[in-house]
């Protein structure tokens, strides 16, 4: 009888240890997902922290302040090639992080030490157009889905980082691959294809986040009969690219995923593929159970630059001339800056924000108003921005608080040459490249900008000497954390962009910004640079 | 000996053929000439090797390249060049599958495009005159196989890399462009004190110079009063008060005989 009392005793001392730490169910569930970044900072969940990807945490204990007493807690190493460009995901104070090459892992938030590794056998003979990276996790049940290099997308155990199922996308061989986070909608897994530097036709998946079974598929270059096809002339469609590589917002009253689609292929000669080229260069709102397209807005109608319109959409509702919009708000890299009407996709807003010298304007119509001159051709033609654009796939930041819109800008120019390609499946197919004017010339620089998005205007700008290519990340606190292209870490006063604090990380934040998250009841700052992860506290 | 075996060690030839061949590279481009090869080459070009080796192949920081058939190489050992890039210097290797054989290939296109004959002029200059008016007046700031000063580029394969012409017009003229790592600089410190060099490094908060007497050395920006960038080059004009014209020609003829340095040491 006493050796059942001890034992008795000893689980009711468990449970109450179990209690007191708190511990979240052992599934992700759906509403955690959709909650975004709860105040007390025990998760980050999505790609953009929230499906608005506002990128804006309400945590409150680092300061604009106390900002310069952060100190590191502990470095974490890939010990591998290739840089971060991830968001990673927190949860019950796990951090899950995909890193390049596809490999990934499960490191304790505490410690910076691994849990588990997961590392992909990727094929030598991968196409993959512009580095071997990856964008993030998402995450739902007990499963992480991760998209792969080589055009798959996974389900790993959040326990063991162990395969649960493995879906092909599409054929990596010809030039398809993917390196989008995954985003997580009632039961699907959203993800898309990337590979529009290789003639593929590019789509966005939805899978079903249990089996892995495809639930729907939109292509982004319509087929015949089907409307759009008539924007592209001849047989142009069927090596139109237009891939998607960067996760898109969510409207949960609409049911709408708003995704921004990359550029035409190829993408220079303007001869090979005749008309505007739906839905290249757009932001598509899709239902979200069907994939079927309510809307689109073509920001750059046959686009002839690489202007991919994939930069992150960041969802909000405005006070715009006394009545409240439903918006979406987009930074794009052809120099224009968007705020649209998310029910219709219309313009409200359209500014440039960066020096744009190949449209006057966009008109009442919604489209560019353009200026002569600026299609490449064999001698070349100099337009800016340059092929990178005016910003890119890193992320843009919204601070609700304050209704402010944060993007890294880039103020570049670059000489466009063109010539007709001929496609061979699985080798590149640009017709063209662009050669960056000298700095003599026209000088590269760069700057982080603060955007009204009710009319366009820059409320303030914190100047870089090369262009940045770092996310953003801001905080109820009002705080700015983002890098420059030196490698340096950044804080500003996100209401003033004064400069607050700096720390020389080594390797510059590129395509990604930090996060934030609460571990013991402790604020952590994430930073992912270069191959490494570093973490932060106030001490 | 079997059909079997026979056939076995057909496959076997045939396999280890195949092989051979796919790593083989042609010793002759296969795209010379094609007009579609040399405007994807021109693009090609102008992306990946113009910044360095000029829109006009005459060099900017990277060598002048429009002679490189005329003083003898082969197209298959310029491709190796490309696919390997060069050792210990600033040229990279372009590797697979980011540019693919045919890329390398039509660049070349492109570039013979470009090349020019071998000067027909015969050399002009005394290069044992030359080598001593070097070291008079240019040692101080540009290393030549080993010595010299550290202010200006190392010139010990200038020969190689630039063409009489440009030689001259950097000499009698200056140069208009600063090349990257010399760009001229005052750091006014906190003191009131001006350190002149050149500038190695820089950020929004810092800067690394090498001053005057090669001493290197970084500063935070906000502890000194000023960072002044030049507006002129570090290397001083010689007009024809300072380097008449028959020495002129021998300082060339020098300048030209520097084709590259091995700083193994030989026992």
């Amino acid at each position: 009888m006493m050796r059942i009392l001890h034992v008795f005793a000893v689980c009711v001392l468990l449970a109450a240890v179990t209690v007191a730490q708190q511990a979240p169910p052992a599934q992700v569930s759906i509403q955690e997902v959709a909650q975004g970044l709860p105040a007390d900072g025990s998760r980050w969940l999505t790609f953009g922290g929230n499906y608005e990807n506002h990128r804006h945490s309400p945590l409150t204990q680092i300061t604009p302040a106390n900002v310069s007493r952060l100190k590191q807690l502990w470095t974490f190493q890939t010990a591998t090639l290739g840089n971060f460009e991830t968001t990673s995901l927190l949860r019950d104070n796990v951090l899950y992080v995909t890193g390049p090459q596809n490999l990934a892992w499960a490191i304790d938030a505490r410690t910076g030490r691994q849990i588990w590794r997961y590392r992909r056998e990727l094929p030598p003979n991968l196409t993959a157009c512009c580095g071997l990276v990856n964008r993030g996790f998402g995450v739902l049940g007990d499963k992480l889905f991760m998209t792969t290099l080589d055009a798959h997308l996974i389900a790993l155990d959040m326990k063991t980082g162990a395969v649960v199922w493995d879906a092909t996308l599409a054929d990596y061989k010809v030039g398809h691959s993917s390196t989008i986070a995954p985003l997580v909608v009632k039961d699907k897994v959203i993800v898309g294809a990337a590979g529009g530097e290789y003639g593929i036709r590019a789509f966005i998946d939805a899978y079903d986040a249990a089996t892995g079974k495809r639930a729907w598929r939109f292509y982004t270059v319509p087929a015949p009969g089907e409307p759009g096809n008539n924007t592209w002339a001849g047989d142009s469609w069927k090596t139109g690219g237009a891939s998607v590589w960067v996760t898109g917002a969510y409207d949960v009253e609409q049911n709408l995923l708003l995704y921004g689609i990359g550029n035409p292929g190829p993408d220079y000669h303007s001869d090979s593929r005749k008309g505007d080229n739906l839905y290249s260069n757009s932001l598509v709102a899709l239902d979200v159970d069907t994939g079927k397209l309510k809307w689109h807005y073509q920001f750059t109608p046959h686009d002839v630059h690489d202007w991919d319109a994939t930069e992150v959409p960041i969802l909000a509702d405005l006070p715009i001339a006394g009545q409240t919009r439903k918006v979406v708000m987009f930074a794009n890299r052809n120099g224009f800056y968007y705020t649209l009407d998310r029910t219709n996709g219309k313009p409200i807003v359209a500014k440039p924000f960066v020096m744009t010298t190949w449209a006057k304007e966009i008109g009442a119509d919604g489209r560019p108003v353009l200026i002569p001159g600026h299609t490449p051709d064999e001698k070349g033609e100099v337009t800016c921005p340059d092929l990178v654009g005016g910003t890119n796939f890193w992320q843009p930041s919204f601070d609700p608080s304050t209704r402010t819109f944060f993007v890294n800008a880039r103020e570049v120019c670059m000489t466009f040459i063109a010539w007709k390609p001929t496609y061979t499946p699985g080798e590149r197919f640009t017709g063209g490249s662009g050669q960056r004017v000298r700095a003599s010339e026209s000088p590269a620089w760069g700057a982080l900008r603060a955007i009204d998005p009710v009319t366009g205007d820059r409320k303030w700008e914190f100047k870089f000497l090369s262009p940045s290519t770092s996310g953003i990340l801001t905080t109820a606190s009002g705080l700015l954390f983002s890098g420059d292209a030196d490698g340096n870490l950044i804080a500003l006063d996100s209401r003033s962009g004064a400069l607050l604090w700096r720390y020389q990380m080594g390797a510059p934040l590129h395509g990604t910004s930090p996060t934030t998250y609460v571990i013991d009841g402790r604020q952590h700052l994430l930073v992912p640079s270069g191959t490494t992860l570093t973490a932060w506290v106030i001490e | 000996m079997t059909w079997r075996t026979l056939s076995a060690v057909f496959v076997s030839w045939a396999l280890t053929w195949a092989a051979l061949s796919a790593q083989t590279i042609p010793n002759k481009n296969p795209y010379e000439g094609n007009p579609e090869a040399i405007l994807a080459g021109m693009g090609g070009y102008r992306v990946r090797c113009a910044d360095c080796h000029g829109t006009d192949g005459r060099g900017v920081r990277g060598p002048d390249i429009t002679q490189v058939w005329s003083t003898g190489r082969s197209d298959e050992g310029l491709f190796n060049t490309i696919r390997r890039g060069v050792p210990n210097s600033e040229m990279p290797a372009f590797a697979a599958p980011r540019a693919s054989d045919r890329d390398i290939w039509q660049m070349l296109a492109y570039l013979k495009t470009l090349a020019t004959p071998a000067p027909n002029e015969p050399p002009r200059g005394n290069a044992e005159n030359g080598a001593k008016l070097f070291r008079t007046m240019c040692v101080a700031c540009h290393k030549v196989n080993g010595t010299g000063g550290r202010l200006g580029p190392d010139l010990s394969r200038i020969g190689t890399a630039r063409s009489r012409e440009v030689l001259l017009a950097r000499i009698r003229r200056g140069s208009e462009d600063f090349r990257a790592g010399f760009e001229p600089v005052t750091v006014t410190t906190a003191d009131g004190a001006p350190i002149q060099g050149v500038k190695k490094n820089e950020d929004l908060f810092s800067v690394q110079i090498m001053d005057t007497r090669e001493r290197i050395q970084g500063y935070e920006k906000d502890k000194v009063k000023a960072v002044e960038n030049g507006k002129k080059s570090a290397m001083p004009v010689f007009g024809p008060d300072r380097l008449g014209d028959s020495d002129l020609d021998d300082l060339l003829r020098y300048l030209q005989t520097l084709r590259g340095f091995d700083p193994t040491v030989k026992q």
